[in-house]
């Protein structure tokens, strides 16, 4: 397997952008990309383009309009780690020389979409759906039994929207850009108990891609290479073998090998991009993640060690819960923002010296299965 | 009188006992599931036999929800109830009154059978969970 690099990086801003269609908001990220390569739209070989809602042929869409044409464009659809997949289809033509130079986008327009202001909708064969169960249960059922089994509180969940939210303030593409108290997420609208709205990520529209090529020819295109040492996607396991809601088996296999890829552990990470659609999960993942032992990990946000400046910052862009989040752009996202991490191109929100970071994207409730997806990739500088 | 659908067929029975949800297991590694599954997933055998499981187990954790979902308007409780056989079965929860407030993980819930929600002339029928008072 050859070694991949990371040499181009692109972003729409996120928001509710409904003037906005998911051709604009994908050229953007693209055009970006391209320029932050240096490259030629000719030189861009393959690509794999991820979007959940009302897609079709959405990466011919979009690339028709920065003239790339006539190459190998795969479509995917894995729910929040669509990003990830179409990543992951990326580095592994690269890793295995089958091509040299590829784009992974992931484009969701929220607000256009036939969900726009609805909860997402369970399928007509889905049991537990059509009895009630919706995302915001989910994850107040996890929320419920994590107080019950460790003695974590409503403060402890929503200080963790406090801190994305003020790491959101200073991130330029973040949709909140607000400040909040522990009192303002606690007393805002309960969507469902434990959970309020501020504990909430809002629907949000927005792209994000990434160019890839070998480490050996990334000098052409970048001073600053970022290598992927690590990229894994992994489909959920069977939730009756789950001993306990609150923590994800295939998410914390998928980080095992991860950090086996790459050959690292926990400990060598500097700063972490991860899936907080509600508040709570940013707690169950950290134990996922190995960050800190399982049970453990309101003690770690209240350790303050997860913030800017503290051991190890998680979601310094403000994460879903400021950033947003446009569902298949969110796995790209991620590893943009770690890319200029690693940089050293973060500006307000940058993490002192960081070498070494871990995306994280998951996503897809399945009746039966402890998740849908899981998408992991680990950078270095 | 209006036509009774149930939500799913062969997920439940009305016995003069009370609701009664319907599992099953493998003969080859004894795994049960509900709902019934046609192979079992550990060892892959087709050769499964039904199961009635207990009428009554232990709550496992629960949630208020102020949003409306498909079938449900807000507030609407659900729950998850842990079963003696061994599962977590998801379901809404009959809540009296007052009780909201007195759930407890832990506390003791039995399986009710009655009217979901009414489509047109039929009413789809299933399975809650209500609080056992002692
Ligand atoms: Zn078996």
């Amino acid at each position: 397997m050859r070694e991949v690099a990371v040499i181009g990086i692109g972003q729409s801003v996120f928001g509710k952008l409904p003037q906005r269609n998911v051709v604009e908001l994908g050229r953007e990220s693209v055009w970006t990309a391209l320029k932050d390569a240096n490259m030629s739209p000719k030189d861009v070989q393959f690509a794999y383009v991820s979007r959940l809602y009302d897609a079709m042929v959405t990466g011919q869409t979009i690339l028709k309009e920065v003239g790339i044409r006539e190459m190998e464009i795969v479509n995917v659809e894995n729910a929040c780690a669509g990003g990830s997949t179409a990543l992951l289809g990326v580095w592994r033509n690269i890793a295995l020389g089958v091509y040299d130079i590829g784009i992974a986008i992931g484009v969701e327009s929220m607000t256009t979409s036939p969900i726009a202001s609805k909860l997402i909708p369970p399928a007509k064969e889905d049991l537990e759906g059509q009895l009630g169960m919706t995302m915001p249960a989910l994850f107040a059922l996890m929320a419920r039994r994590h107080m019950e089994e460790y003695g974590t509180t409503v403060e402890q969940f929503a200080r963790v929207s406090v801190k994305n939210h003020h790491h959101g303030c200073l991130n330029p593409f973040s949709q909140y850009q607000k400040e909040f108290t522990v009192e303002d997420i606690l007393s805002s609208r309960m969507i469902c108990d434990p959970i309020t709205l501020l504990q909430c990520c809002p629907n949000t529209d927005g792209a994000a891609a990434v160019i890839m090529c070998p480490m050996d020819i990334a000098r052409r295109y970048t001073s600053k290479p970022i290598k992927v040492a690590a990229c894994v996607l992994k489909s959920g396991n069977y939730a009756y073998l789950q001993d306990d809601i609150t923590f994800c088996p295939t998410d914390y296999k998928a980080a095992m090998e991860a950090y086996e890829m790459a050959g690292l552990g926990p400990d060598d990470l500097d700063v972490v991009e991860l899936h907080d659609a509600f508040a709570p999960e940013e707690i169950f993942r950290y134990e996922e993640l190995g960050l800190c032992n399982r049970g453990e990990g309101a003690q770690l946000l209240n350790s303050g060690a997860t913030e800017l400046g503290g051991r190890i910052p998680v979601n310094p862009s403000g994460g879903l819960l400021s950033m947003g989040h446009p569902l298949s752009a969110s796995g790209v996202r991620v590893v943009v923002e770690i890319a200029r991490q690693l940089r050293g191109e973060a500006e307000a929100r940058q993490v002192a010296n960081a070498k070494t970071g871990l995306a994280h994207m998951m996503g897809g409730a399945v009746a039966g299965l402890d998740v849908g997806a899981v998408g992991i990739q680990i950078l270095t500088a | 009188m209006a036509e009774r659908v149930p939500i799913r067929e062969g997920t439940f029975i009305e016995s003069a006992k009370g609701g009664i949800l319907l599992a099953n297991r493998c003969k080859s590694c004894g795994q049960t599931f509900f709902p019934k599954s046609s192979i079992c997933f550990n060892c892959f055998s087709e050769d499964m036999e039904e199961m009635e499981l207990s009428r009554i187990g232990k709550l496992y954790s629960f949630a208020t929800a102020y949003m409306p979902s498909v079938h449900f308007q807000p507030p609407y409780t659900v729950g998850m109830v842990e079963m003696p056989e061994g599962m977590r079965v998801f379901g809404p929860l009959k809540i009296q009154e007052g009780e909201r407030e007195r759930l407890r993980v832990g506390m003791e819930m039995e399986v009710i059978i009655e009217k979901l929600w009414e489509e047109g002339e039929t009413e789809v029928i299933g399975y809650k969970f209500k609080p056992v008072i002692s």
